[in-house]
């Protein structure tokens, strides 16, 4: 194997930085936390490689950066439609009724203030202390009650049995205008809270697509459109992240693993495109309940082989 | 409605405010930054809080964009038929 960070002591193979961006790619968007897995299965693997060290965390940046892109352009037409909303509430400083657009883009801002706050605050601290192995996997578990519940407790949530009632009768298209119509039916209180779940994908194991699926479909959304949720939500926070840590790959943090992350990027790009178009349609007839089984099993299986 | 020209107000200065301190910590490194900001170090130190600004930033903008739309024009109701 190509050993490339040899002058600062690490090793990221190429071979390693494929599996690796292929496993961001696809554990971002599946509810199953994609930092879980990049926790648990390195040891798992065998491989030394150290999860808290400067080296690593720009190499990550890398292939959060290309899962935010992906996830960008395949919501392009969506973004299109948002940001013009977004452009028309502030030009005419209100948010119309009849403006779907507008209101979704700011359900997205308040959804996303928080869980921002929260992660530019306590991100380092939380990776400090629960970016072991066994905590993941523990968490992982966890990941696979929440998901549970989630189906459980679907529609539950004040006034989502009717919201799951008028989705039901309106339009059934999956994308344009009248998805966004449908999302937009969201309050902003409820959108604050789903919002502010993703937070907890801070904790290595708790999914943030999983947590925001679950937070839509308590609120009335469909399985779809909570998927659709999550994606749009997730994207300028996976992308402000990686933005901001930008500057470590390209400073001496990312000496000898810039060609190893532009490998892992390129695959964690690829493999979120394919995620992200196979869940969209997995969610038009499917549950969350398969992916709760297996965090459960996953997280079970790790901690043993962890602790025994 | 004067208490949402008053409110509106106090969110336009608060986010100024907010604004301003984010400017403070990611222009200047901790040892620099007013002694009663969190973070404040006592020592010579190089660290800039960037985090702790572009909070504050955020905060500060979501303040003004609150009292944006506080002292925009209303959506009066549709008149019935």
């Amino acid at each position: 194997m190509l050993v490339l960070a040899a002058n600062s002591g690490h090793l990221i193979t190429y071979f390693q930085a494929i599996v690796i961006g292929l496993l961001q790619g696809v554990t971002e968007l599946f509810p199953i936390s994609s930092l879980g897995h990049a926790v648990i299965l390195p040891k798992l693997f065998g491989w030394n490689l150290n999860q808290k060290e400067p080296y690593y965390l720009a190499f990550l940046v890398a292939t959060h950066l290309a899962t935010a892109i992906v996830l960008f352009l395949f919501f392009l037409p969506e973004w299109r439609r948002i940001l013009r909303g977004l452009g028309r509430s502030l030009r005419d400083r209100q948010v119309a009724a009849d403006d779907p657009d507008a209101r979704l883009a700011w359900l997205l801002v308040v959804g996303t203030i928080p869980a921002g706050l929260i992660g530019l605050l306590f991100e380092h601290q939380l990776r400090s202390l629960f970016a072991n192995p066994t905590a993941a996997a523990v968490f992982l578990m966890v990941n696979g009650l929440i998901l549970f519940a989630a189906e459980r407790l679907r529609r539950r949530a004040p006034g989502a049995p009717e919201r799951a009632e008028a989705l039901a009768r309106g339009d059934e298209s999956a994308t344009g205008p009248e998805a966004e119509q449908r999302l937009a039916t969201l309050g902003y209180r409820e959108a604050v809270a789903v919002g502010t779940a993703q937070a907890a994908a801070l904790f290595p194991g708790i999914s943030r697509s999983g947590v925001t699926m679950g937070g839509g479909l308590f609120v009335g959304l469909t399985h779809e459109d909570a998927a659709r949720y999550a994606f749009l939500l997730a994207t300028p926070i996976i992308g402000a992240a990686a933005l901001l840590k930008l500057p470590d790959l390209f400073g001496s943090d990312g000496d000898g693993v810039r060609g190893p992350a532009l490998a892992g990027a390129v695959c964690a790009g690829l493999a979120a495109w394919a995620s992200v178009k196979f869940l969209m349609r997995y969610f038009e007839t499917n549950s969350l309940t398969p992916f709760a089984w297996y965090c459960l099993l996953a997280g079970l299986a790790a901690f043993l082989v962890f602790v025994l | 409605m004067r208490n949402d020209r008053l409110l509106a107000g106090l969110a336009a200065i608060l986010g100024f405010v907010l604004i301003a301190i984010g400017v403070i910590y990611i222009a200047f490194d901790e040892h620099n930054i007013p002694s009663f900001f969190p973070g404040h170090s006592s020592h010579a130190s190089s660290h800039h809080h960037v985090k702790h600004g572009i909070a504050a930033i955020l905060l500060g903008l979501a303040c003004l964009a609150f009292a944006w739309f506080r002292t925009g024009p209303r959506e009066r109701p549709a008149n019935p038929a």
